[in-house]
């Protein structure tokens, strides 16, 4: 097949300086779409907001929205102590779940008994709606940080706990030969083959982790909280304030985003012998 | 070409435990029975502990309420038909939301999958729609399409077609190009290049987002219950923690935890038999 440019001589030049042009032009035209895409949506946004639906209580204009998020962010700064509180919960939780998860994992990876007795357990907690637990947590812990962070903990300990499970059973069965034929003792195949082999599994446990330590501190922060984002979020869909709601739920997205790539980043320069980041 | 015989690494008896799993990867040989005996000495054994914690230790049932009298607590319940009632409402939720995001799903995901165009106008408002947390929308949802059923499907809808469209997106974009010269070999038509080849070679993908899309689904629909309802298990878990009677909390928990995981595993089952080369690798333990 000719994928290259097509000459007036008629004659087809493949050369890669010529792919590298197509394919610098293909981007370009999807960025190009992407762009109109989205502005045409804020456009349909705007107008609906506007025209159609017309009721500040319903939907407001994306430019609404934009200019509540630049006061929060600039003039009032009222968003920073939500922020705040929600990011800390949010370490905690994760810290406690990597810490927790990922040994346990280990462990259930080289003992099959103990991965046999813990497994029903972990199957319930991990497969049930997580929001069923936090009236119990709440029950348990108060209304204070301890159960925040316990409900972001167990959002975020499975995945990270799963995959450090795989990424041990899963290493390759070659390095683990070599490191018999260089009859390195069990120590030192932990520390140097199988430690490493695990590193991608864990990171892309994290990166999902993320995701859903991010939903588990908006469930915290909607039981009993004074402060936070999802505190915000709530209070503004009880008081039907729409601008605040679009703000915090943009604020959510960003934390999201800026989380996965900070990962992603993370685990390129960690792992540098596989470039190609595996689908999450 | 002839397998080298005699003493291999392949069959060379590895002698420490670390390594006595790497057999058990190739073969599978452990013994079903062993690890299903060793789970259920395990909950019955947690289950035991609690109970006997919970009588010795704490006078009132409210902390933690023995397993005893949170199942008189679900006999109360089941017999009284609210369990019933609670159970149909959020059951009846999430399957409306779930087929109709299961069909928009597919038609999204293939348009996305076959036009290059579309997948890119698209693509920027999944990814927002997917990186926002579900739990956050929630409230807006609410104020749109008010407490009663339809805010709860819509709830489900968002969550479940997102994940569809995504992953058969992904499934008609990866599919084998040797396949779709076979189907112009054959002089297949449009249709049936489409309803033959592209959604069977997708259909694995489809499963997949399916079933990322049940469990997030199901947290879905319990959040929105628990914000704003007068019916389904959200609501009997805000009723029960409300009015503290904790044994109705832990029937309502434990009844969510088995509906969890029976979906998973149900889904799991035709995820392995539709596409058995698949084994999720950051989802599933064993």
């Amino acid at each position: 097949m000719h994928r290259g440019a097509k000459a007036r001589n008629g004659h087809w030049n493949n050369s890669p300086r010529i792919f590298e042009m197509n394919e610098q032009r293909r981007t370009l035209n999807a960025n190009l779409i992407k762009i109109g895409s989205i502005a045409a949506g804020l456009l349909l946004w705007h107008s609906l907001a506007v025209y159609a639906i017309n009721d500040p209580s319903l939907l407001v204009s994306p430019i609404v929205v934009a200019r509540a998020a630049y006061e929060m962010l600039f003039v009032t700064g009222e968003l920073y102590p939500h922020l705040w509180a929600s990011s800390w919960i949010f370490f905690y939780g994760f810290a406690l779940s990597i810490v927790a998860g990922v040994p346990l994992g280990f462990l259930m990876a080289l003992s099959s008994r103990l991965r046999d007795y813990v497994n029903p357990w972990m199957a319930t907690l991990y497969t049930t709606p997580r929001i069923a637990f936090a009236p119990v947590l709440l029950l348990w812990f108060g209304i204070g940080g301890g159960s925040k962070v316990a409900i972001v903990f167990l959002g975020c300990v499975f995945p990270i706990l799963i995959n450090s499970y795989y990424g041990m059973r899963v290493v390759n069965r070659e390095y683990v030969e070599l490191a018999r034929s260089f009859r390195l003792s069990s120590r030192a195949l932990l520390v140097k083959i199988l430690l490493p082999a695990s590193v991608p599994f864990i990171l892309a446990g994290i990166r999902l982790a993320i995701g859903r330590g991010l939903t588990g501190v908006a469930i915290a922060e909607w039981f009993g909280a004074t402060e936070g984002l999802g505190y915000l979020v709530f209070f503004a869909g009880q008081t039907l304030n729409v601008p605040i709601l679009f703000v915090g739920v943009a604020a959510f997205a960003v934390l999201g985003i800026l989380g996965f790539e900070l990962v992603r980043r993370f685990e390129i320069y960690l792992t540098p012998w596989r470039r190609q980041a595996q689908g999450g | 070409m002839r397998k080298p015989r005699g003493l291999t690494t392949a069959n060379f008896n590895l002698p420490s435990s670390v390594f006595a799993q790497y057999k058990q990867i190739r073969f599978f040989s452990q013994p079903l029975r062993k690890d299903i005996l060793r789970g259920c000495i395990s909950v019955f054994a947690g289950l035991l502990i609690w109970e006997i914690l919970a009588r010795l230790l704490l006078e009132n049932e409210l902390l933690i309420p023995p397993p005893s009298s949170v199942l008189k607590s679900f006999w109360r319940l089941a017999v009284s038909g609210q369990l019933n009632k609670h159970f149909a409402a959020t059951l009846l939720e999430f399957t409306y939301g779930f087929a109709t995001a299961t069909i928009v799903g597919i038609v999204v995901g293939y348009l996305m999958g076959m036009h290059r165009w579309f997948d890119e106008v698209m693509d920027p408002w999944i990814a927002t729609l997917y990186s926002i947390p579900i739990i956050t929308v929630v409230p807006l949802i609410i104020i749109w399409f008010g407490i009663g059923m339809v805010s709860k499907v819509i709830v489900v809808f968002k969550i479940t077609a997102v994940a569809i469209i995504l992953n058969t997106a992904a499934g008609i974009k990866n599919l084998d190009p040797i396949w779709l010269e076979l189907a112009k070999s054959l002089r297949l038509s449009r249709w049936e290049t489409t309803y033959k080849i592209r959604f069977p070679g997708a259909l694995p993908y489809i499963i997949t987002g399916m079933r990322l899309g049940v469990g997030r689904a199901l947290l879905g629909v319990i959040v929105a219950e628990l914000m704003a309802a007068n019916a389904g298990l959200g609501y009997l878990l805000r009723d029960s923690s409300e009015t503290w009677d904790s044994p109705k909390l832990f029937v309502t928990v434990t009844l969510l935890a088995v509906i969890g995981l029976v979906s998973f595993n149900l889904i799991k089952r035709l995820e392995q038999k539709i596409a058995p080369w698949r084994q999720g690798a950051e989802w599933t333990l064993e």
